[in-house]
C-alpha cells in the first residue's frame, strides 16, 4: 500500500470510528492535500487544505504571541457545524468536519489517535 | 496601552510566487515580521512560501504605514480578497525575469482591483538578473502607463521606499480625483475565471 493510501485508510478509520464526523482531510502545512476522506461533496479539498493551512499558521503566531506556547489545534464553531485542525507533529495538518452538537471530547481523543497513526505513516 | 495618533495607511503588497512580497515587506518593517511562511512541498524554487499573510510597519514622515504581503498562489485567493479589504493601494511585485508568470500577475491584479478598486503600482524586481524585463517593457505589457512602474530590488531599502513613495503620491493624487486607474473603467466581472486559467 502506498502512504497515499495507507493516510486514506486511518481518515475512512476516524470517519467510521466516529460516524458523525462529516469528512476529514490531511493537508500539508504549504496547504497542499494530501489525502481526504469528505462526505459533504460540494467542498474543494484543494481550497480547504489552502484554508487549513493559513488557519493554523494564523493560530501558531497567535498562540505564540499570546503565551499559549506552541500551537496543537485550532477550532472553529459556526452555526451548523464544528471544524478541528490539528498540526501533526508540526509537519501536516489533519482538518476535522463535524456537527454543531458533536461530543467535542469524543473528536478530540479520537483524532489525537488519529494523529499518531498519521505520524507513524508519514 | 499603545495606540498611535494618526491613522496608519493599509497598503497591500502582492503579485506571483517568488516575485519578492515577504522579502519587501521585511525589507522596510521597522518591527520584526508576523511572516506566515512554510516549507513548501512543490517545486517552486524556493524553499519556503506564504500561507497567510507578512504583515510589516514603518513610519514615513511621521505617518505610520501597514504593510500588508500576500500570499502568491492561486489556492490562497481567499486572502487576496481578505487582505485588500480598507486597503488604500496595492504594489504588485512581479519578477522581471520570470516572464511565465506575469499571467499569474495580471490575474491578481484583476482578481484585487475588481473586487476592491485602489491605485496601483507595478514594482518589478531581480532588475540585477540577466534578461530581466524593465518597467517600460512590463508597463506595454500589463498595459498600464509608465508612470506606473518601477524597477526595484526587495532586497534593499532605498529601493524598496522608492515603490512605497511611488504608490502614496498616487494615493494622493487619486483621492483629490485625479485617479485613471485602466482597471476602474473596464467593467471587469467579480468571477475568478481569469484566475483559474493562469494556473
Ligand atoms: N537577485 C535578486 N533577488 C531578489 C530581488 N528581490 C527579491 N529577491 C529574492 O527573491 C526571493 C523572493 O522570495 P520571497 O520574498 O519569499 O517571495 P514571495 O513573493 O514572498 O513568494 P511567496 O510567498 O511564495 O508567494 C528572495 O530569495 C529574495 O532574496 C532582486 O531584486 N534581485
Ligand atoms: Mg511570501
Amino acid at each position: 500500500m502506498s502512504k497515499q493510501e495507507q493516510i486514506q485508510v486511518v481518515l475512512a478509520g476516524l470517519n467510521a470510528a466516529v460516524p458523525e464526523i462529516k469528512g476529514s482531510l490531511l493537508a500539508s502545512l504549504d496547504g497542499m492535500p494530501i489525502a481526504y476522506a469528505l462526505k459533504v461533496g460540494t467542498v474543494d479539498p484543494a481550497r480547504i487544505a489552502a484554508m487549513t493551512a493559513t488557519a493554523l499558521s494564523v493560530g501558531k503566531r497567535t498562540s505564540e504571541s499570546l503565551g499559549a506556547g506552541t500551537l496543537q489545534e485550532v477550532h472553529f464553531a459556526g452555526t451548523e457545524g464544528r471544524i478541528f485542525v490539528y498540526t501533526v507533529a508540526g509537519r501536516a495538518a489533519l482538518t476535522v468536519v463535524t456537527p454543531m452538537d458533536t461530543n467535542v471530547g469524543l473528536i478530540g481523543l479520537e483524532a489525537r489517535d488519529m494523529v499518531n497513526k498519521l505520524l507513524a505513516i508519514i | 496601552m499603545k495606540h498611535s495618533a494618526v491613522t496608519p495607511l493599509k497598503l497591500i503588497i502582492s503579485g506571483p510566487v517568488g516575485a519578492g512580497k515577504t522579502t519587501f515587506v521585511s525589507t522596510l518593517s521597522e518591527d520584526p515580521v508576523v511572516n506566515s511562511d512554510e516549507q513548501t512541498t512543490e517545486e517552486i524554487g524556493k524553499t519556503h512560501t506564504t500561507v497567510a499573510l507578512d504583515f510589516g510597519r514603518f513610519v514615513l514622515q511621521g505617518r505610520p504605514l501597514h504593510l500588508f504581503g500576500t500570499p502568491g498562489q492561486s489556492r490562497f485567493d481567499f486572502m487576496w480578497e481578505i487582505l485588500s479589504e480598507g486597503a488604500l493601494g496595492l504594489l504588485l511585485l512581479v519578477a522581471g525575469d520570470r516572464p511565465a508568470d506575469f499571467p499569474q500577475a495580471l490575474s491578481i491584479l484583476r482578481f484585487i482591483t475588481s473586487r476592491n478598486p485602489m491605485p496601483f503600482i507595478i514594482a518589478v524586481t531581480r532588475q540585477d538578473s540577466k534578461g530581466a524585463w524593465g518597467p517600460e517593457k512590463i508597463a506595454g505589457y500589463f498595459a498600464v502607463p509608465t508612470t506606473r512602474v518601477i524597477g526595484i530590488d526587495a532586497r534593499n531599502a532605498q529601493s524598496s521606499l522608492g515603490a512605497v513613495t511611488c504608490l502614496l503620491s498616487l494615493i494622493e493624487g487619486s483621492t483629490s480625483g485625479n485617479s485613471r486607474n485602466p482597471f476602474h473603467s473596464t467593467s471587469h466581472s467579480t468571477s475568478n475565471s481569469n484566475v483559474k486559467e493562469s494556473t
